[in-house]
């Protein structure tokens, strides 16, 4: 693997977009091997949608301070990470590069998990909890989609996977750790600009899914308080459609496509406000939620 | 005319596609590859998008390519709609009847329906108004609510005596930056423009309010614009843009018999030369032989071409997506920045300037956060 590194580069597919990464940093075989566990690594051949070189930064600096940079298609976009950390600077450059440039998708951001052919998203502003309970629900039964992506085939009507590992930051480390004992950690990467991270890799069952897609199924807005009793409270369709739109990381670009995409989710899919600080009691009103959802998609499936 | 047995270099063969789309049914999966990571550097990537839509043929683009297109297009289309969107509102504020307002590049090819105004990616906007009527187009917008950057007292300064536009501006509601001109190069320039020829010469738009310059003068600008930058490095896209001026404009055999003598008029011989040998070496471009020989013979002579052409080569071919720049390319770059600022600012100026910024260096970070668009 990291001969491939090194060499023509190493072909990562994670549903919906194909990576192709090529690096001389001597820490990021391990730490990708990690983070993306049971994602079956191929050599360099077959098409990839995004392509980065992680590299060691040249130049004197190397010497007192070394630092790795990403380059893609020749151009290097951001400022360069110290080099113990490459993980963060792929995993960071990958879902910016996503972000700019898959355009052929409406790319909500939010975490997405599927159950039943049914896409449960959970959109929400950093910090407020969604990757915590986007990794939660992958440990029990839901299948990940993605962590930070809802992303929409409008075409198609469905969602897709961008099964990238789930970035988990500061104390829900410890959390989803102490959650889910059997899960996959990467290495923890202190002082990042976003404090401490560590990456999750996903599920056998998720990588071996991951391209299959799911049906538009229901909205969680969850936002987590410290010691509140968890609330589930009917969201407002015009709550809902901000949720989706104004929180998006393309919905502008797309258009009219992109309204149109965003108005039929508020139509197909039911919506919650879920206010929580403790996980299982926060999994346990999504669960007795679902099967609610369930039955109106298959009402209007027949 | 151009010989029919004119070939492209090689590594750009694959640019044929912006006028024969046809051309793609041949690609390997693999070219695709290349071309959709070339072309997005070079910002060509949603050119060649609207090229095959309009043939109808991006349906027969293998799908790994085609989500590529269909997504830059997006952008694209999005993106000249703001354009226009600012331009209507830009017009609002300035529109008094009292003096012309010109649209310029980009802009002023969304203006005319051009060819080559299909699948830009305007982030800015550039205008021009008459230097007597700056302070009262200035003071409009900024009654508008388009704002100056914040910007040290030497950076004024450049501005305000050196430069040829004013500090790009920023609205709020707008998404594209505008940079209002009241000329087309700095007026402490090697070369002088007479801006007041240009002014004499301005034709309508498709938008009763705008004004765009003669289509030699859009030539003339364009080339100025290229060979007269500080970064000539992947700007194929503004010999894409030439060569779509000339095979637009030289319907009309008029344009030809103006050209040479106008850039001779406004002093802008060299640049109009290097673009008419570029495109012709590069895309074939049709340019009737008796005008060819007048451009290159207002040109630069020939030992000037002796250094000049051979580093140009280097700096304009786009290097290859995985491969680094070669060092020659950085080279030839640097030097043609020093020519730049060679041009543009008598010594006396240049050596303060390059000692401020060598001093403000390093304040400049690279993009910042990832993350959802601003709503």
């Amino acid at each position: 693997m990291a001969h491939a590194l090194a060499g023509g580069g190493l072909l990562i597919d994670v549903g919906a977009v194909a990576l192709r990464v090529q690096s001389d940093a001597p820490a990021l075989a391990a730490q990708l091997q990690a983070a993306y566990a049971n994602v079956p690594f191929a050599a360099s051949e077959g098409w990839a949608d995004i392509h980065v070189q992680i590299n060691r930064a040249t130049g004197l600096r190397r010497l007192f301070r070394p630092q790795v940079t990403l380059t893609c298609d020749g151009q290097q976009p951001f400022a360069p990470f110290h080099a113990d950390s490459p993980l963060p600077l792929f995993e960071w450059g990958c879902n910016w590069m996503i972000g700019q440039r898959l355009n052929d998708l409406l790319l909500l951001h939010a975490g997405a998990v599927e159950r039943d052919g049914l896409a449960l998203l959970l959109p929400a502003v950093p910090g407020s909890g969604k990757s915590t309970l986007t990794a939660a629900l992958s440990t029990r039964g839901w299948r990940l989609l993605s962590d930070e992506f809802g992303a929409y085939d409008p075409g198609r009507g469905v969602f897709r996977a961008i099964l990238k590992p789930v970035a988990l930051k500061n104390e829900s480390i410890e959390v989803i750790g102490r959650f889910a004992p059997n899960a996959t950690f990467g290495p923890e990467f202190p002082k990042t600009r976003k404090g401490t991270v560590a990456h999750m890799a996903a599920e056998p069952d998720a990588v071996a899914r991951r391209h299959e897609t799911a049906r538009p199924g229901a909205v969680v807005l969850p936002k987590w308080q410290a010691g509140s009793p968890t609330r589930w409270e009917p969201l407002a369709e015009d709550s809902l459609f901000a949720a989706l739109a104004f929180n998006a990381f393309n919905y502008s670009v797309l258009g009219a496509v992109g309204f149109r995409a965003v108005v039929h989710l508020v139509r197909q899919c039911p919506a919650w406000q879920l206010v929580y600080s403790d996980l299982d009691d926060a999994l346990a009103a999504i669960d007795a939620a679902w099967s609610e959802v369930r039955e109106r998609h298959e009402v209007e499936a027949a | 005319m151009t010989d029919t047995s004119w070939q492209p270099p090689r590594p750009l063969a694959w640019l044929q596609a912006l006028r024969q789309p046809e051309l793609v049914m041949e690609w390997s999966l693999e070219e695709w590859e290349r071309v959709v990571r070339l072309s997005r550097r070079l910002r060509l990537l949603a050119r060649l998008a609207e090229c095959l839509e309009a043939d109808n043929l991006i349906e027969r683009v293998p799908e790994q390519a085609r989500r590529h297109l269909l997504a830059e297009q997006r952008l694209s289309r999005w993106r000249t709609g703001t354009l226009v969107w600012a331009l209507e509102r830009v017009a609002t504020v300035l529109r008094n009847g009292a003096y012309p307002i010109v649209l310029l590049k980009g802009a002023a090819y969304v203006g005319q329906d051009l060819t080559i105004a299909a699948g830009r990616l305007p982030s800015d906007v550039d205008i021009l108004v008459p230097k007597a009527h700056l302070e009262d187009a200035l003071a409009r917008l900024k009654q508008d609510g388009w704002h100056e950057p914040d910007m040290d007292e030497h950076d004024r300064r450049y501005y305000d005596e050196w430069s040829h536009e004013v500090p790009p501006m920023t609205h709020r509601l707008h998404r594209v930056e505008l940079d209002l001109h009241h000329n087309i190069l700095p007026p402490v320039a090697a070369k002088r423009v007479d801006v007041a020829m240009l002014l004499q010469q301005l034709q309508p738009s498709k938008w009763d309010s705008w004004k765009v310059l003669a289509p030699v003068d859009q030539v003339l600008h364009s080339a100025t614009h290229l060979f007269h930058d500080s970064e000539a490095r992947d700007r194929i896209r503004d010999l894409v843009d030439l060569d779509g001026l000339f095979r637009h404009f030289g319907t009309d055999p008029d344009f030809w018999a103006r050209l040479p003598e106008r850039a001779r008029a406004l002093g802008l011989g060299e640049p109009l030369a290097l673009a008419a040998h570029y495109t012709q070496q590069w895309f074939g471009t049709p340019i009737p032989d008796h005008v060819a020989d007048r451009i290159s013979s207002g040109g630069p002579g020939p030992w000037r071409r002796a250094w000049l052409l051979p580093m140009l080569d280097r700096i304009l071919m786009p290097t290859e997506p995985d491969a680094n720049p070669p060092l020659s390319q950085g080279v030839a770059a640097t030097i043609f920045l020093i020519r730049y600022h060679w041009g543009r600012m008598p010594l006396r100026l240049l050596v303060p300037h390059l000692w401020h910024k060598l001093r403000a260096g390093g304040k400049n970070a690279s993009i910042d956060a990832a993350g959802p668009e601003k709503a």
